[in-house]
């Protein structure tokens, strides 16, 4: 029964199976999660040990980054496909500095974070101002990034770096290194913004209606330049990261990483036309995809058999998602 | 009071049978236990409030939902639930409340689309559906061209572009959903005369809407929904426009337009020379405090753009608006609003509602600021005033939660409406307020336009519903072609003849002034 708006509670009405089974069906993916953990934990003694998860979660950073700042950009209905290229063009730029400009670890922090910032800005602009396709922008600045990347290094990886360039990846914070804690910061930061802030909404709402959000005096401009260079930003932080890890910049460091995180997004319930989907939704996605690599990797799955693994596993779960929602929303 | 048909169901097949439909979306009934059936040649007009459970209804007649429980036959046959294809095997065509059209492709494809035309060679014979699709437009007026891209008409046409879509499948049984919702009478007529001829040939044709001229006009039968139960099931001939009303709402609705106050003197919205496209004359007009400015026109007159133009929506060739003394910037949304001009748009699905977000953020929007802290929302505030408005514009949802997707039509316009409401409005822009919205509520939103303008609002009502030009504005324009036609006072509003020298202004038949044909 329908009813006029009042406090009247949605329990009354609702019997506790209802609920049960409700619950079950929006929150798929965390049950498709728990089931793989469970298998992995069944069949590796190492998978469920604190080490491992550590490692889960290590592995996971740099993806994290690029992965929220993909969530923002696909709720608005765009993409970005540059993000693995960015990482490596701002890695480089900060390898570049550190090699240049003496043992500071501000200084290639910064040219990171610029880098990323200037290669979103223009995604953001030509995107916003110019009203190209997100994907075509973005595929340009995938090839010029990584052309960028290069020519830093002369075409070779920049290596030979102060130790202080360590430190960005190998720092403890609790008993947490840098990038774990950057990741779990990030996903509470951007999940607060997402909820409950002007700008989450208005993100959500010119990628459900980009004409009623504006009509309803959202900027969309302005917001469609935001995500992108928030992601651009996240995408030098990612690569900074990921260089430090080994102290050596690399030209071709996150090839491919854009995928992986588009992935983790998807699995996560958002919709690539924009407007749906959630920083929870993503962090889960992130995990899950994670799990299944660290999970094949102890069980000696050969590298190109766990492709084909994950593949299955990445349309398998999103498949199961579009089935629950549609149970759900009837 | 409900008297069902069973008696000659033994001697004719029915095209379609309902049988005990029930229904219900997250654990809450939306249809209980519906049974019906539609003969061969027969309309029937299917009534009720927002969130009877019309539209879902006709849903699951055509394929779309899979019912709970119940049955669906067509012409004898067992409808797989839940499959449109089968649907439209078995003859089963729909016009959907919410329009379906594919933006991106031109009329002619939107036309053809599923059954298209092919020469000799078994190639599209795309000049043969070009042609064909001049005729069907015809048949409603329109002269269209075939070749233009849906996503740039206005929504009353796209609306009759579905409908010849639907009518010319050669369906065996029609569902038609509020299919009048957006186009004016002239276009009324011609669906009533399309309607009478398949009949005729033996369509069964179920369709809903929320007035009751058109049912007259079209219906043999009503069959009446109240929160999901059939609650009447009537020849038309035996029920009056009251017994519908009230079977309706389950009560009797005293008056349906509230007295009118008297305009103020203070002008509140100006429009001074405003071009609204290359080649129109320039318009220029001043509202007042409380008053309500009519505009009248056929599909395509220019009333939509004309309101667009001034909210900032669109910008103007030329011109300025002001609001309370303030000119505002051409084409910038939220100067508009910080000006307390206000617009509820005709494209609900299109411009107004973000059908993907909850009533409480679609409400949210457009008052962001008022409902923020160093852009960081309030919890309480904004649900509190919110759900006070939206209880006062008496919205059927399930909470201040559900997502506009999961509302019935009537509803979404409530909150399309209702959003503006949590702040303060000097000046109104309405376009096809009621459109969609049920007797009931349609009285209520008519109470609340004229409560808002004796407030001191000013307000620019465009709406294809002659009596509500009639019975609510103080003066109203007449438009044809992007540019302003006429204009009728009070009095004039008022004489018998009026609605025939509003249709000629607007049909471009009537060279002379208006003046001259009052008494
Ligand atoms: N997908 C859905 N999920 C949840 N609730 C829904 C969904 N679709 C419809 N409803 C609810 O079902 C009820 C009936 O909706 P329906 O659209 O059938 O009403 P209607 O009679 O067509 O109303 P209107 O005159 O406004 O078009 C409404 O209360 C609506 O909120
Ligand atoms: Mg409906």
């Amino acid at each position: 029964m329908n009813t006029i708006i009042e406090a009247v509670p949605a329990l009354q009405r609702r019997d506790l199976k209802e609920i049960a089974s409700g619950f079950l069906i929006r929150h798929i993916m965390v049950v498709v999660m728990l089931l793989i953990v469970a298998f992995f934990a069944y069949r590796s003694a190492r998978f469920a040990t604190p080490d491992n998860l550590t490692n889960i979660l290590i592995a996971a950073a740099p993806f994290a980054l690029i992965a929220l700042g993909q969530t923002l950009v696909i709720l608005t209905g765009g993409i970005d496909l540059s993000v693995g290229s960015v990482m490596a063009a701002s890695a480089m730029a900060a390898a570049w500095t550190a090699k240049n400009a003496g043992d500071n670890p501000m200084l290639p922090l910064l040219a990171a974070v610029v880098t990323g910032l200037l290669a979103g800005s223009i995604n953001g602009l030509i995107v916003s101002k110019f009203e190209v396709p997100p994907f075509i922008t973005t595929l340009g600045m995938l090839t010029l990034a990584s052309g960028i990347a290069y020519v830093i290094g002369n075409g070779a990886p920049i290596s030979g770096l102060p130790a202080s360039f360590g430190s960005y990846a190998n720092t403890q914070i609790l008993g947490l290194t840098l990038p774990v804690v950057l990741m779990i910061v990030a996903i509470l930061v951007l999940a607060f913004v997402m909820k409950r802030t002007n700008y989450g909404l208005r993100v959500y709402a010119i990628g459900g209606n980009r004409l009623a959000a504006e009509i309803a005096g959202v900027r969309s401009r302005n917001i469609l330049f935001s995500v992108y260079a928030i992601s651009g930003v996240l995408a030098g932080l990612s690569g900074l990261m990921l260089a430090s890890r080994v102290i050596t910049g690399a030209p071709n460091l996150g090839q491919g990483y854009e995928l992986d995180a588009i992935a983790a997004v998807v699995i996560g319930g958002a919709s690539l036309m924009g407007g749906r989907g959630t920083v929870w939704g993503t962090a889960i996605g992130l995990l899950l995809i994670q799990t299944i690599n660290n999970g094949l990797d102890l069980l000696l799955v050969p590298a190109y058999w766990q492709n084909v693994i994950k593949g299955v596993i990445i349309v398998a779960a999103v498949g199961v998602d579009v089935w629950a929602a549609r149970r759900g929303s009837r | 009071m409900s008297t069902v048909q069973t008696d000659d169901r033994t001697t004719v097949v029915p095209m379609l049978d309902c049988s005990g439909i029930t229904m219900s979306f997250g654990g809450i009934p939306v249809l209980k236990g519906i049974t019906f059936s539609l003969e061969p040649g027969t309309v029937t007009a299917l009534a009720g409030e927002n969130g009877a459970g019309k539209s879902t209804l006709m849903k699951i007649a055509s394929g779309q939902y899979r019912p709970d429980s119940g049955q669906v036959q067509v012409r004898g046959q067992h409808l797989p639930s839940g499959n449109t294809q089968a649907a439209y095997a078995l003859g089963v065509a729909i016009v959907p409340q919410e329009l379906a059209s594919i933006p991106e492709m031109m009329v002619y494809e939107n036309l053809f689309i599923g059954r298209e035309l092919k020469n000799r060679f078994g190639v599209l014979d795309r000049a043969a559906m070009i042609e064909a699709a001049k005729g069907y437009l015809k048949e409603f007026g329109l002269d269209t061209d075939p070749k233009t891209r849906m996503k740039a008409l206005p929504v009353g046409v796209r609306q009759i572009i579905e409908i010849i879509k639907a009518t010319h499948r050669g369906a065996r049984v029609l569902l038609l959903d509020e299919p009048t919702s957006a186009i004016a009478a002239r276009e009324v007529a011609r669906l009533v005369g399309i309607v009478r001829s398949l009949r005729d040939q033996g369509v069964a044709i179920l369709f809903t809407t929320h007035k009751m001229e058109e049912i007259r006009a079209m219906a043999d039968r009503v069959v009446v929904l109240r929160d999901g139960k059939l609650v009447s099931d009537t020849p038309l001939a035996d029920i009056t426009d009251d017994g519908i009303v009230t079977a309706m709402i389950g009560r009797e609705l005293d008056q349906l337009f509230p007295e009118r106050p008297d305009a103020g003197t203070d002008t509140v919205l100006e429009v001074d020379n405003l071009v609204i496209a290359a080649g129109a004359e320039p318009v220029s007009f001043t509202v007042k405090r409380g008053e309500i400015l009519g505009l009248a026109g056929l599909v395509g007159a220019g009333r939509t753009e004309l309101l667009e133009c001034i909210y900032g929506i669109r910008k103007p060739v030329s011109g300025t608006v002001t609001v309370s003394g303030t000119t505002l910037k051409p084409g910038a949304p939220l100067s508009s609003i910080a000006r307390n001009l206000a617009i509820v748009p005709e494209d609900r699905k299109g411009a107004g509602a973000v059908l993907s977000l909850s009533v409480l953020d679609n409400a949210t929007l457009p008052r962001i600021a008022a409902f923020s802290k160093f852009g960081i929302l309030s919890g309480r505030k904004r649900r509190e005033a919110i759900g006070t408005v939206m209880k006062s514009m008496r919205l059927k949802s399930n909470g201040l939660d559900q997502h506009l997707d999961h509302l019935s039509g009537g509803n979404q316009q409530k909150v399309v409406f209702g959003r503006w409401l949590t702040g303060e409005v000097d000046a109104l822009l309405l376009d096809e307020p009621t459109r969609g919205v049920d007797i009931g509520a349609r009285s209520e939103i008519y109470r609340i336009i004229t409560e808002l303008s004796s407030a001191g609002m000013a307000v620019v009502m465009a709406s294809s519903d002659m009596p509500e030009i009639l019975s609510l504005s103080h003066r109203a324009f007449v438009m044809r072609e992007l540019s302003v036609v006429g204009e009728l006072d009070r009095a004039q509003l008022d004489s018998p003849t009026v609605q025939d020298s509003i249709f000629r202004l607007a049909s471009g038949q009537n060279a002379a002034p208006v003046k001259d044909t009052t008494p």
